[in-house]
């Protein structure tokens, strides 16, 4: 039985197919079809499974390598990194990281990999109750250094070398795909009443909210992020951050530090 | 009725993500809904809150593609608690899954694949049956695949293996008879035989769906209308096994959810027929 089940695996997932005799051997034929004929359905079948299981998760990504491309990318891909869980949404876990072993100058189509990756990882994860709008506020002055913002589950921060985001909306809005300019920018993927959401985010912010995603209290990132960027965030624009982002829902609870 | 006392839940359907918000805001009259296992069992997103919604309101069965009965890999344990509890969650009124292997050495072809029916192979399914049955604390639903290959090395008919498979592992049976139609075909056998075979007291469940015949072959796609000879197997089937929960799939090119819903409704109105005239 294993040998069998060996075999007939491979038989489905190589690149080539098995010699005619070598099937023959093992399959019978049918009235009308020989039994590499009949092999070759389940080996059609895997293909297909794999790049539709894949272009779900990176629809983007498919549309801007094209089809013909794309085909490749999934074969070669799945050579490598065969699934191995009872589910295929882990199946494109390490697309993006073998877009940039393999594509070195693809950087643009790899950053566009993460951003499907974590809107899928965000879609996923557990759901998380949020924070009240006026949580930050209610917290004593004294206690504002030591407190600490607890994210929800549904939230990745990412930076990019291109402006992935942008790329990512010309293809929900069916416009053309075409590689853009090289721009750093920095994106929060989040969820909001089930909907995975796509927050812009300017360099400060994103540094601030990253820190603040880490685990430092608000007193803690201050400090770091003074050091990063010669002196720390005005009070109105540290303001402003934290409206935006407890509007968003990007958290689930307020901690003391000490208490 | 089946001796498991799996109730006839009527005519239900898949549960399938184009259709959440038609279920949630119009609530169909629909008997129940299958729902894919795998779909459901690591998200605490937006399908877990649907799912959790439908069964407030309707009965659900789980239908799984992993559980790999005839693998030759070990069970996968992580997985069967997560759908246990998954069951619980939803209060499952049965589970079922497929007779056929999906992987080896930890890779897994996400396919149903074919088992060739011989002894060792069957003796080894009963087994593995009997641990998940236990396991789940329930007896598990298995059902018949469509097949695309034979094997040299089997010895007896697919419904032979099925039938002793069901009374040996003292599980229940989810009857697809369009893959029956299909895999009839692909191997040239007599499809009403293989219904004839079946142990009645086990049927639990029904599929119906659409297929895709290219003349020298059938793929069972899930797309497209039930056609006629698979309406009158069903018809046969519930001829000799009476009343029995009865869904449509359509998982290709699906189309509005009031389409698929007319397609099980044609369920129904084979069922009532086939009970006339037993009455009459
Ligand atoms: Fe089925």
């Amino acid at each position: 039985m294993r040998e069998l089940q060996t075999w007939m695996h491979d038989a489905i997932v190589a690149p080539l197919p098995p010699p005619a005799d070598d099937v023959a051997r093992r399959i019978l034929p049918s009235r009308t079809l020989a039994p590499n004929e009949r092999l070759d359905i389940y080996r059609d079948m895997y293909a297909i499974r794999m790049e539709e299981a894949l272009e779900v998760d990176y629809p983007a990504v498919a549309a801007l390598l094209g089809h013909h491309d794309f085909h490749h990318l999934v074969h070669a891909y799945v050579q490598r990194h065969p699934s191995t869980s009872y589910t295929l949404n882990r199946l494109g876990d390490a697309f993006s990281q073998f877009i940039a072993e393999t594509m070195p100058r693809r950087r643009a189509l790899y950053d566009l990999a993460r951003l499907e990756l974590a809107m899928t990882q965000v879609f996923d994860e557990e759901e998380s109750p949020l924070i009240d709008a006026n949580a930050i506020a209610a917290v004593p002055a004294e206690s504002v250094a030591s407190m600490r913002l607890v994210p929800i589950r549904a939230l990745r921060l990412l930076s990019f070398d291109y402006p992935a985001n942008d790329l990512f909306q010309r293809f929900r809005d069916d416009e053309p795909m075409r590689t853009p300019r090289r721009k750093p920018t920095w994106l929060a993927i989040h969820r909001r009443d089930y909907s995975v959401m796509r927050l812009p985010l300017e360099s400060r912010a994103f540094a601030m909210l990253e820190l603040i995603h880490g685990g430092a209290t608000l007193g803690a990132a201050v400090v770091e992020f003074a050091s990063r960027f010669d002196g720390p965030p005005r009070q109105d624009e540290l303001f402003a951050w934290f409206r935006d982002w407890t509007a968003a829902g990007l958290f689930t609870a307020i901690e003391i530090e000490g208490t | 009725m089946n001796r498991f006392g799996y109730p006839d839940l009527g005519i239900g359907l898949g549960l399938r993500t184009t259709h959440y918000s038609n279920i949630l805001g119009n609530r169909p009259p629909v008997g129940w809904f299958e729902a894919l296992s795998e779909n459901y069992l690591d998200t605490g997103g937006r399908p877990a809150f649907v799912l959790d919604k439908i069964a407030e309101q309707y009965p659900v069965v789980l239908h799984g593609v992993s559980m790999s009965i005839g693998g030759t890999d070990p069970l996968d344990f992580d997985y069967l608690r997560k759908l246990k509890a998954l069951a619980k969650r939803v209060n499952a009124r049965w589970i079922s899954d497929h007779l056929c292997w999906t992987g080896v050495a930890g890779r897994n072809a996400h396919d149903l694949l074919p088992l060739p029916y011989d002894e060792p192979t069957l003796r080894h399914c009963i087994e593995r049956v009997r641990i998940i049955s236990d396991f789940l604390e329930q007896p598990l639903v298995i059902e018949n695949p469509s097949s695309y290959v034979e094997f040299a090395q089997t010895t007896m008919s697919e419904w032979e293996f099925i039938a002793r498979l069901a009374n040996e592992a003292d599980c229940g049976l989810l009857l697809d008879v369009n893959n029956i139609y299909v895999s009839a075909f692909n191997h040239s056998f007599d499809a009403n035989e293989y219904i004839d075979a079946m142990p009645e007291d086990r049927i639990v469940q029904i599929h119906l769906a659409g297929h895709t015949n290219h003349g020298t072959h059938i793929i069972d796609t899930h797309t497209g209308h039930v056609i006629d000879e698979v309406w009158s197997l069903y018809a046969d089937a519930c001829r000799r096994f009476g009343d029995v929960s009865t869904m449509v799939e359509w998982d290709a090119d699906i189309p509005e959810f009031d389409v698929v819903f007319a397609e099980a409704l044609k369920a129904a109105a084979y069922r009532s027929d086939v009970r006339e005239v037993a009455c009459a």
